[in-house]
């Protein structure tokens, strides 16, 4: 009996041992891609560029004997297939090691290719098990994703987090930009009351340049890498980008604004006044007569007094009033525009279908089908609030006593 | 095991027939008996004891009669020997006829506080091992034993290993009464009943069972004196014997008796209903039943305010987790789970490993077993050389072995950061079970990673749920669940409101502290004050 439970004691210790590591992977050796890179191929459908870090020259630690001449943070390996999953495949040709998608952050596709349509490399990127959807997705604006990929830049050592980074502060401190994961995405596109909207990124500089060490060694850039227009989808394509008077608009309705700053006229005085607005929030309700869909857009802001250079007496009510005016009409000028020019290009991206099928259910069913016509000859009240709340640690301006 | 109790077996047989002192069966009066010739006892002690040097007999004259007295030097106080036996024996004239010597003995010159009256030699041997001095006179049949055990022995010190920034400094000492003695020093109340026995059929160990009479489970006194006298063995040099020999069960790496050298700790642990073990020649006490979190309790828990005491009990409750999984989490991260890491992390950590040339599993194995190493040596070492231990040890495991390449840096930090989480559990031995389960934790870490670690933890919480200490649920008062009874575990609560005992451990009596005991500012009537004096019950 004893010998018999011996026996399966023996025999259950030993079921850890047939795994057998099979799934183990050393960390030294994995690639771990930190961005990907999708153009349009030459000579099959897609060239696929893959950021992958070199870790000994990242991180500044000592590494244990290495050490010596430090190369680049990155390497880049090319690859073409008619499928992501080819080129992925293609790639294993040039680099010894694993390649491992879980750390991927970035995700660039070209304009040209953004053009042709976009739909034909979700399904992968949503389908495999390491790559991540809420990786950030960028479109390269006049440039091949590949060349934006390469680039190295300064302060982060990891270009993917180069990008990220600047689409975090500028969406928080701008508003001009968005950050726009796979999840959103696919999210947008699979919704018949959306169209996807997508930062756009441009290279400046030679991209060439961009490549060599030497780019991160100079206090000016030789290439540079910065986040650019929004760029509108349709039906899974590029039909237009959004100037940098437009998309703080669509921002704005988008009711994706965290801050921005208004500037305006000021007793005559050209863009005297810079105001913040630290705090935004957009609603949007539909009415519907006679068959005709009006959106009311009620956008309200706290705004705080960065820089005026003018006198302004800031206890004096009236001023203080005019000064909310102003920016609220400042806002509303802009929305108007943003509004405009998306109504061009017929691709809502603001995502009033989606609103008008949660407050209208009904009407949605009718007019689902020729929606974006519809959008493109909507009608919209603006209506904008502002409230002042600060100054800064200042209070009237030092023009208040030159001028007396 | 058959083989081994047919081993003892065996050696029980061979000791039977070998030629040195066994106990005296009682039912032989003849061998028995003290002989009525002085002489012939000497001369008996003296083949019994293989004429040891260490005995010392002398023969002496009490004004008209002869005798003599026997004790073991270092046993006893000398001086209590010659100034209140020999002394007075010396001093003692002319006995008057007609008196019996042995009673004038007895009540006019022995002046001792503990005297008493042998007649077999099975007492005689125990009084004379235990520091007693024995009279023999010509012509009775028995023989005067004298209290005069003492001889070296060493003081009471301050803890070495239970150490703590407030509370008493003493600790217990090798000595059984002096322990016992602290202990009751600190529960002045007649309701604390110690109980005596010997245990060891050779050492002949006294062992002490102490406990609260009406706070403490007579069943589970009951069950630890039937738990000790079954004990049959030789040898009983610590309390460390006793508690191998009383545990619920062996094949466990957790502890189910509790020990301290802490007088304070086994007096509050004897207030919560435990039963003490105190055995003769160990300065460690026993405590049971033990529970799991109790090895978690440090003194100064109580001693200082709750707030900071709760959250120190839990920062050891997080420690004693990191001592288990630390490396074991390092190895299921870097080799299974990568996307686990924070990007910036996996990558710092790759680029340090690009030059180690081991798996993470043999190199986190090296690592840890190297510090254990150390740690043993450490423990050895004479303290001479201990510090040479210290600088050949910061070699090992740190800058040098990270230059060398053979480990990386953040595998220092990892066995650094177990390595000082282990000891922040305050009983030893919690903290070598710890030591323990690592390995095994780590093993079954680099075969399936995180899923392993889930694995072996789930094994072990549901052994230690199944684990008992003399009845007790060791997982009480977790599992079985009592909320109630959550007073002292994670948090503790403040004193006030600690209003129960244990569950399980103190049956029926529970209530230890009175009703309104939380103490606020000055009220205007008397009231409080009161009340709370009335309410504080034993």
């Amino acid at each position: 009996m004893k010998k018999q439970y011996l026996s399966l004691l023996v025999l259950i210790s030993v079921v850890p041992l047939l795994g057998g590591c099979w799934n183990q992977r050393e960390l030294t050796d994995l690639a771990f891609v930190m961005a990907l890179g999708i153009d349009k191929g030459e000579k099959k459908k897609y060239d696929v560029t893959y950021q992958i870090v070199e870790p000994s020259n990242v991180s500044s630690g000592q590494t244990g004997g290495g050490g010596g001449a430090q190369g680049p943070p990155i390497v880049t390996y090319k690859s073409s297939g008619n499928n992501l999953t080819e080129a992925s495949s293609n790639v294993t040709k040039q680099i010894p090691r694993e390649i491992y998608y879980a750390h991927a952050n970035i995700l660039v596709i070209s304009e040209e290719l953004a053009r042709e349509g976009i739909l034909d490399i979700l399904d992968k990127l949503e389908r495999d098990t390491e790559f991540r959807t809420t990786t950030t997705v960028v479109i390269a604006k006049d440039n091949r994703a590949e060349d934006l990929v390469s680039t190295l830049t300064n302060l982060d050592k990891i270009p993917s987090y180069k990008f990220i980074k600047t689409l975090e502060s500028t969406e928080s401190l701008l508003g001009e930009n968005i950050k726009v994961t796979i999840d959103d995405l696919l999210s947008a596109i699979t919704s018949s009351g959306k169209e996807p909207v997508i930062s756009g990124f441009t290279l400046m500089g030679s991209p060439e340049k961009g490549t060599s060490q030497q780019n991160i060694n100079m206090t000016r850039s030789q290439a540079l890498i910065l986040a650019d227009d929004l760029a509108v989808f349709k039906n899974g394509k590029l039909v237009g980008w959004l100037g940098q008077n437009n998309s703080r608009g669509a921002v704005w309705l988008l009711g994706r604004m965290k801050a921005t700053n208004v500037d305006f006229d000021w007793k005559g005085k050209k863009d005297a006044v810079s105001t913040i607005s630290n705090l935004s929030d957009t609603k949007v309700t539909f009415t519907v007569k006679n068959g005709k869909i009006t959106a009311n857009i009620n956008i309200e802001t706290i705004i705080s007094l960065s820089e005026i250079n003018r006198a302004f007496e800031i206890k004096n009510p009236n001023e203080i009033q005019e000064l909310e005016k102003k920016t609220s009409v400042q806002i509303k000028k802009e929305v108007e525009s943003s509004i405009k020019s998306v109504q061009k290009l017929k691709a809502d991206i603001f995502g009033f279908g989606e609103k008008i099928y949660r407050q209208h259910p009904k009407l949605w069913k009718k007019i689902k089908g020729d929606w974006n016509n519809r959008f493109a000859e909507m009608d919209y009240q603006i209506k904008v609030k502002t409230y002042y709340r600060e100054s800064g640690i200042r209070d009237n301006p030092f023009w208040s006593d030159i001028n007396q | 095991m058959s083989i081994i109790s047919k081993m003892l077996k065996k050696k029980q047989k061979q000791r039977k027939n070998d030629n040195y002192r066994q106990k005296l069966d009682p039912s032989d009066p003849g061998e028995l008996l003290i002989h009525r010739a002085y002489q012939e006892n000497l001369a008996r002690i003296k083949e019994e004891l293989g004429n040891s040097s260490d005995l010392v007999s002398k023969e002496i004259k009490i004004g008209n009669i002869h005798g003599a007295i026997v004790f073991i030097e270092g046993l006893t106080e000398s001086k209590v020997i010659s100034n209140f036996i020999l002394e007075s024996v010396m001093q003692t004239g002319e006995i008057p006829l007609g008196v019996d010597y042995y009673q004038y003995m007895l009540d006019k010159t022995v002046a001792l506080g503990s005297t008493k009256t042998i007649t077999n030699w099975n007492d005689l041997y125990d009084s004379l091992l235990n520091g007693d001095t024995i009279i023999f006179l010509e012509g009775y049949n028995k023989a005067i034993s004298g209290g005069t055990a003492g001889g070296e022995k060493r003081a009471v010190s301050e803890p070495s290993q239970q150490l703590s920034i407030r509370g008493p400094r003493d600790s217990f000492t090798e000595m059984l009464r002096t322990n016992t003695a602290l202990i009751r020093r600190r529960i002045k109340s007649p309701n604390l009943w110690t109980e005596s026995m010997k245990i060891g059929t050779v050492t002949q160990t006294d062992i002490a069972i102490m406990y609260i009479k009406g706070i403490a489970d007579d069943k589970i006194i009951q069950e630890v004196k039937k738990r000790l006298n079954r004990i049959n063995m030789d040898t009983v040099l610590d309390s460390g014997y006793i508690e191998q020999l009383i545990e619920e069960q062996t094949y466990t790496s957790f502890p189910t008796t509790y020990h301290s050298e802490r007088p304070d700790v086994v007096s509050s642990q004897l207030l919560e209903g435990r039963i003490a073990i105190v055995a003769d020649g160990s300065p460690f006490v026993l405590t049971v039943p033990a529970i799991f979190i109790q090895f978690f309790q440090a003194p100064d828990d109580y001693y200082s305010r709750f707030d900071l005491s709760s959250a120190l009990r839990l920062l050891r409750i997080i420690a004693f987790f990191i001592a288990l999984v630390g490396p074991s989490l390092y190895i299921a991260g870097t080799t299974f789970h990568q996307e686990m890491i924070p990007t910036t992390l996996a990558i710092a950590i790759a680029a340090q490993r690009e030059n180690v040339p081991f798996p993470a599993f043999f190199e986190a194995m090296i690592m840890e077993v190297t510090f254990e190493i150390l740690r043993e040596a450490g423990l050895r070492l004479p303290k001479s050389v201990g510090q040479a231990v210290s600088i050949v040890g910061a070699l090992v495991i740190g800058q040098a072995a990270v230059q060398a390449g053979i480990v990386s840096p953040v595998m220092v930090i990892v066995v650094s950061i177990t390595a000082i989480a282990n000891f922040s559990t305050p009983v030893y031995a919690m903290a070598v079970s710890a030591r323990l389960l690592r390995f095994v934790l780590m093993v079954l870490a680099s075969f399936v990673g995180f899923f392993g670690i889930m694995v072996g933890l789930m094994i072990m919480v549901i052994h230690l749920c199944s684990l008992r200490s003399f009845g007790v649920p060791y997982m009480e008062p977790l599992a079985p669940f009592s909320r109630k009874n959550l007073q002292d575990v994670f948090i503790r609560y403040p004193l006030w409101a600690m209003k129960n005992r244990p569950m399980h451990i103190s049956e029926g009596n529970m209530v230890r502290t009175g009703e309104h005991q939380k103490p606020g500012p000055p009220t205007q009537s008397n009231k409080d004050t009161s009340q709370s004096k009335k309410g504080n019950q034993q």
